[in-house]
This record gives structure tokens, sequence and C-alpha cells, in this order.
């Protein structure tokens, strides 16, 4: 059985029984997991590659749906609503619950309509309104400065730093409850990815966010509460501080003194 | 409705219409091949191997003319189209690699590979048929190797580009001159892709027919003869399709169910060859 | 002795590679020779004059001009949505083997002979158009429908490849704002893909307008501008083909090699236009 920290905080996600099989596989590729992720704090995944949190983090937000064939067992709870369940719109889930990806993602199109896409795809079709939503996402997001004087280039002209931020942007534009990043930096230089942490917490204060990271000291640096995974399982769960100075597990201990992985 | 009802109904209606064009396009192609597969069967019989062309009414004309002139006019094609097409190939990869010439040459193959091949008919009629004073198998042969020509040389040279750098410079350590490794190494290397792209060069120029109506022309005897007009499956195609006489169509039809059936099972070798290669 | 060979080696190859230049030159230069006595007989009124009268030694080649361009339009009209339809169903819709099946069977259909085409149109599809349509069956809309059918699935194939290429990535983070299909294909593959998809288009324009079998059978090829698209017409690949080995006249046959030497030229300026302007260089993701 895991070891899990009591939170004191709401909880923004409650993972319960969870398991979840790729189509092209025979067994699931994660096992029984229970975790809960609290409100407004930053929840670390890690552990070795190939041990589910990509694939868990992929979970909350319903992006295994794209391929068809892959299976939900169990149940995740957002906001008391079971979000693996037949009558839970998608859409709707999706902007709720928003992603950043491994490597930018800037799409073929302006500055000012990467951010302001998917407010477009809401519906809001106010040009002051959009303009002022924009601007806003775009100064939370730290990259205002840089890129105010040339809203209608190309997004694809910014470093992968700045896109990075521009992602960021976008994905906070539509003001979402629940973030997910999945290794955002890993694409990213040292510089660009201390801007990126910064930003992360930064964006605590409004809304939940759950990272995925292969670098333990990122991990350490960002997050209230680290989770390790191993072969499909969560190990442990803790406070941050507590998981990398004193682990419950002797697996996580291993992993965190680099004894594997 | 909300807008994002709206977007729903939206996608709902264009991926349903999308869907419908699918299964238009496609039941139009399974349509042709349906009936091309239905007549071909229909009208096969071991006459049709062992039998020439007949005047109309005759039961007993088969297409042994057409399929051993096919097989020569392609044939030969072949036998110069596949090593002068390696040979520029190899030049284009191994020697000029991204000069202006050996780009150049990209494109402009690039641009031959997709020209209309009735031109490459006319323009073989004007240099090769007239000075002769008649159509000959070898017009028609000369016509498809000029078809024949870029295909090769594109997929050779695009093969022998994935062939890895340190093949060639551990073949250059052990004091090999350039053409040897070229030949020994470099080829091998390249061998299944180099081989697919001579199957799929033959399968495009054997569904020729256009470049042949003035070349080869047609005969509708057996004949042997490179020098003389010689029959093709694809223009005794043509000639029997448009012919009023039941019989003759139906001939038509054979030919085309034998021709296409030579062609998809070429590309599907071409296709099995190319997986090979990547599973390895 | 290895130096020997190394350069003859690499002097064959190279004079090969260029004989290939020489070919096109040739090709070019053969056609214009023979032109010459239509080129002096009717300068540029040739283009322009649609009386085309063997045997009044009349050569006009708007007619076949006409219905080449008429011809392939209709065909692009028909098989741009189709193609799009069928693009989009294989790359984002289709179950994984579905998708491989279909996908297959269309690219080995791009590879049956145009003659075939040509051949299920005239026994097959005129008789449809002669009973909808009235009049014979062979016309201008037929040649433009089965244009369309006969480049379908290369057209289809290589809109496939063209979207195929957007990252997932890219279509998933606009799925994890809340997009559906139909907006991450319009708001993303289509602006990705977009260079790809006209390049590939105006490629099946360039062998549209080059086809010869797939047209000669249903066109008619009579000589005549009509805005009847059911009525019979001609093209320039459907003229020569039946009328090349029936050129008694020096001037008939000159005709015959300038609408060769026009339609060479409409091919190559087409097939430069997709390939230079739109099918360059892949941006890099």
């Amino acid at each position: 059985m895991a070891t899990i920290v009591n939170i004191k905080e709401e909880k923004a996600l409650v993972v319960k029984d969870f398991e979840f099989t790729y189509a092209s596989a025979d067994t699931p590729s994660i096992k029984k997991l229970d975790m809960p992720v609290a409100k407004n704090s930053i929840t670390a995944l890690i552990g070795p590659s190939g041990c589910g949190k990509t694939t868990l983090l992929r979970s909350f937000n319903r992006m295994h749906d794209l391929y068809p064939g892959n299976r939900y067992d169990g149940k995740i709870l957002f906001k008391e609503k079971n979000i693996l369940g037949p009558k839970i719109d998608l859409i709707n889930l999706r902007i709720q619950i928003g992603m950043i990806f491994q490597k930018p993602t800037a799409f073929p199109m302006s500055i000012f309509d990467n951010v302001a896409y998917g407010m477009k795809l809401q519906g809001i079709k106010n040009k002051t309104e959009l303009y002022d939503r924009v601007e806003k996402a775009l100064r939370d997001a730290a990259i205002w400065k840089e890129v105010k004087d040339r809203l209608k280039h190309d997004a694809n002209g910014l470093s992968g730093g700045q896109q990075q931020r521009l992602c960021i942007a976008r994905a906070i534009a539509v003001e979402p409850e629940v973030l997910l990043f999945d290794e955002p930096t890993s694409a990213l230089d040292p510089i660009s990815t201390a801007g990126i942490e910064e930003l992360i917490i930064e964006l605590r204060e409004r809304v939940s966010i759950v990272i995925v990271t292969h670098n333990m000291q990122q991990a350490a640096r960002v997050s209230d509460y680290t989770g390790f995974m191993y072969l499909g399982e969560l190990i442990e769960l803790g406070r941050t501080e507590e998981l990398f100075v004193t682990p419950k597990e002797k697996l996580t201990e291993e992993y965190i003194t680099g004894k594997f992985g | 409705m909300t807008h994002t009802q709206k977007r729903v109904l939206l996608n709902n209606i264009i991926m349903t219409l999308s869907t419908i064009s699918a299964i238009i396009g496609i039941g139009f192609l399974f349509w042709i091949l349906g009936i091309l597969v239905i007549n071909g069967v229909d009208a096969l019989s071991w006459n049709i191997f062992t039998q020439e062309g007949a005047p109309p009414g005759y039961e007993d004309g088969g297409l042994k003319h057409a399929l051993i002139g096919q097989l020569m006019i392609v044939g030969v094609a072949t036998f110069f189209g596949v090593p002068f097409g390696i040979l520029a190939g190899t030049y284009l990869s191994e020697y000029g690699q991204k000069s202006k010439l050996a780009e150049t040459i990209r494109d402009v193959s690039d641009i031959m590979m997709s020209a209309p091949s009735i031109v490459i008919g006319a323009f073989v009629y004007a240099i090769v048929v007239v000075p002769m004073g008649h159509f000959s198998g070898w017009a028609g042969s000369i016509a498809l190797t000029i078809i024949m020509l870029p295909i090769i040389l594109r997929t050779t040279d695009d093969m022998l580009q994935l062939v890895p750098s340190t093949l060639r410079e551990a073949a250059f350590a052990l004091g090999a001159p350039k053409y040897k490794v070229i030949t020994q190494v470099v080829y091998r290397g390249a061998k299944a892709g180099i081989f697919t792209g001579i199957l799929l060069g033959i399968a495009r120029v054997a569904g020729e027919t256009a470049p042949l109506l003035f070349t080869s022309f047609n005969d509708n005897f057996l004949n042997t003869d490179m020098m003389e007009p010689m029959a093709s499956l694809t223009v005794t195609m043509y000639n029997y399709a448009t012919s009023p006489y039941e019989d003759w169509q139906r001939l038509g039809w054979a030919a085309a169910f034998i021709l296409s059936m030579f062609i998809l099972t070429l590309n599907i070798l071409g296709r099995i060859f190319i997986m090979k290669k990547r599973e390895k | 002795m290895n130096a020997i060979l190394d350069k003859l080696f690499l002097n064959t190859t190279k004079f090969i590679a260029i004989a290939v230049l020489l070919i096109v030159a040739w090709i070019f230069s053969t056609l214009i020779e023979h032109s010459m006595v239509s080129l002096e007989a009717f300068g540029f009124s040739f283009v322009t004059e649609s009386k085309w009268a063997p045997n009044l030694e009349k050569f006009g080649a708007l007619p076949a001009i006409y219905g080449s361009v008429v011809s392939t339009f209709l065909a692009m009209l028909l098989a741009i949505p189709i193609a799009i339809g069928i693009a989009i169903f294989l790359s984002e819709l289709a179950p994984p083997k579905l998708k491989s099946l279909v996908g297959v069977s269309i690219e080995l259909l791009a590879a049956i002979p145009s003659v075939i085409y040509g051949m299920w149109g005239l026994f097959y599809f005129v008789p449809i158009i002669r009973d909808i349509f009235g009049g014979i069956g062979i016309s201008m809309l037929t040649a433009g429908i089965v244009l369309s059918i006969m480049i379908l699935p290369f057209m289809a194939a290589v809109t496939r490849d063209a979207m195929n290429t957007t990252p997932d990535i890219l279509k998933e983070s606009a799925y994890a704002l809340g997009g559906t299909r139909w907006d991450i294909i319009k708001d993303i593959v289509i602006p990705y893909a977009k260079a790809g998809i006209i390049g590939s288009f105006i490629l099946a324009l360039g062998r549209a307008i080059g086809e010869t079998m797939a047209v000669t059978f249903v066109m008619g090829n009579v000589h005549k501008i009509s805005l009847d698209l059911t009525a019979p017409a001609t093209s320039i690949p459907v003229t020569l083909a039946n009328e090349f080995t029936e050129a008694d006249t020096d001037l008939y046959y000159s005709s015959l090699f300038e609408l060769s030497l026009i339609l060479l030229i409409i091919s190559f300026t087409i097939i430069s236009v997709a390939k230079f302007y739109f099918l360059r260089r892949k941006r890099s993701f």
C-alpha cells in the first residue's frame, strides 16, 4: 500500500482505485491507484520513465480518448463528479483542466490568435474583451513586454522559451481550475527553464497544478507535494520537503538517492 | 444553443459529410475495381494466352501477340532505363550532391516525371518514327525509357542518400577507391530501396498507353521484330474497347485485368521489400 | 589503374545525368522545330482561332485548349472536396485498421493505369450520363467526372500524407483547450499542412491536364466550343491521341506538334509552380 500524506487543503482532484490500460496492451499501465491533488498548490509526479506518471497526467483531461481503444477503470473526481463517467462533456472538461506539453506547441497563427484561440472556441467575439484578456494572460505569463509590439507576427518566430510562455498564456487565458504540465521544460535551456519554473510557482495562487517531471531537483524546487510512481503504482505521496528528506518508503529513498532510474 | 453546442453540432455535421464523401469516393474506386475483376475473370481463358488476334466474330481470338509485344517493349525499356537511371542517380547522390548541376537535374527530372506522356510519344514519333518511315517496337521502347529514366534516377538518388555516410567512410578508411566504395558498399546498403524503385518504375511504364499510340502502334498478330510495329496490351485494350465488336471488347477487359494484376503485384512486391528493409 | 577507373566511373555517371537535361532540351527543341510550319502559318492566332478543319487546312487550337481547361477544372472541382473528405477520414476519423486498409487500397488504386478508368467510363459511366442528361453521353461532363475519379486516389493519398505531417502534440494542444475535431482540422491541421496540400492539388492538376487515356474514350473529339457541358468536346491530349496518325499534310502535322508544345509548356509551368512555390522545404518541428 502506498504511503499517502494527509492533505490539509481542499482537493482539486481525487483519484480512486484508478486503472488505465492502453489499447495495445494486455495489462494495465496504471494499477489500482489512489491519490489526492491539493487545491491551489503544486503537485509533482516523479519516477523512472515508463512508471506511468505521464499516463496518469493525461487521464486528468482525458487526452487518451483521442486514440481509440484505451480503457479507464475506477474514478477520478473533479468537483465531486467522476470525470471518467460516460456523461462527461470532454470539451467542457478540457476547458477547465488545461495542459502544457513537453515541447512548445505554438499554433500556426499569430501570437495574438494563439492566446485568443481558447476564448474564440468558447464563442467570445468581442474585440476589446478578447484584447484585454489576451494582454492579461500574456502579462501573467511574463511575456507581455517581449511580444506587445508584434502581436500580429507568426508565433513560430519566437524562441523556445518564449513559445512555452506563450503556451502557458494560452492555457491560462481561458481561466482553467487545474493546469497539467507534462515535463514543460524538457526542451528548454537552463535560463528559460528557470523562468518557466518561477512562472509555475506564481500561478499556484490561481490554479491547482500537477507537473510531471523527470528532474528531481525541479520537483524539489517548485512543488508543495511530490508523488513518486513506480511500475504503474503510486509508491508515496508526501509534502515535498519531507519526501525528499525523510522518505517513508524504501523504494522512494532508493530512487531519490539515485540507486536506480 | 450555447457556442460550444454549436461547435459540436458543426463538428458532427462536417465529420458526417467527410465520412460520406469518403464512402462515395471509395465506393467509386471499388466499383471500378469490381468491374475490372468481374469482366476480366469472365473473359479469361486459355485461348488468351495461346492465340493471336483474330478478326471479330471468330471465337478463338487471343492476346498472345499483345502479351509478348508488351513484355518486349517494356523489357527493352527496362533494360536501358534501369542502368541509365541508376548511374545518373549515383552521380547525383555520390558526386553531385548539393551542387547546382545536381539540384537542377533533380528538379528537371521531378518535372519530367509528371510531364504528359503523350507528348513524349509525339517527341519519339518525330525523332524515331519519321526518320524510319514507319512505327516500330523500338520507338515504343524508347518512349517508355524516357518516361522511366527520371523515376529510377530519383529513387536511386533518394535511396543512396539514405545510406549512412559512416559506411562510406569506413570503406574509404580501408583504402578503397571511390568507384569501389560505391559499387561494392553503397549499392549494397541501398539494394532493397533501389529494387523497389525499379519495380515501381516498371509498373508505371507498363500501364502507359498514350506514348505507344504513335510509336509502337499496334499489330493484330504476333510480331517479335522490334523494327516493325508491335502490339501492346494497352494499345490493344484501347483499340478493342473502342471497337463495336463484343468479343473484342471482352478481350479488352481480359487485357485490362491481366495488366492491372501485373501492375498491382509489382506495387505490392515493392511495398513488401521496403517493409522488410525497415524491419531490419 | 584505380585512378583511371575512378575517373571513368565518375564521368560515365555524370554524362548520363547530364543526358537527362539534354533529353528535356531535345524534347523542347524537337517540338518547336516541328511546330514551325504551323507557327509561321498561323502565328498567335493559332491559340485564339476556334475553327479546326483539317480538310480546309484551317487549324485553331482554342477548342482543344478550352476543353483541356474546362475538363480539368471540372475534375478538380469534383475531386478536391472528396479528396479532402477522404483525407480527413483517413487521418482523423477512421479506426487504425480501416485506416491502413483503406489507405493502402487508395494508394494501389493510384497505380491502376488510366486507360482502365477510360474503359470503365466508356462502358459504365457514359450510359448513366446518357440516361440522366440525354444526348449520346460522350461529353465534357463525362470527361470531367472520369478524370476526377482517376486523379482522386493520388490526390487523397497526398492530401492525407500532408495532413499527417501535423505533429500529434500540436493537435493535442488544441484538443486540450477544448477544441472539436473540426476545430483542430480547420485551425491547426489545414494551416499547418497548407503548403503541402495546395502543392499536391496543383500537382494533381498538372497530371489531369496532360491525361490522355482516361478522357479520350469519353470526350468525343469534337472541335467545338460549347457552353453545354453535356455536349461532346475535345482537349489537347484527346486531339493528339485521335488525330496524330491521321495527319496527312505538313500543316496538319505541324499543328499537332504545336498542340503538344502548348501542352508541355502548360504542364511544365503548373508542375514547376507546385514544386518550387509550395513543395519546397517543409517546416521542421
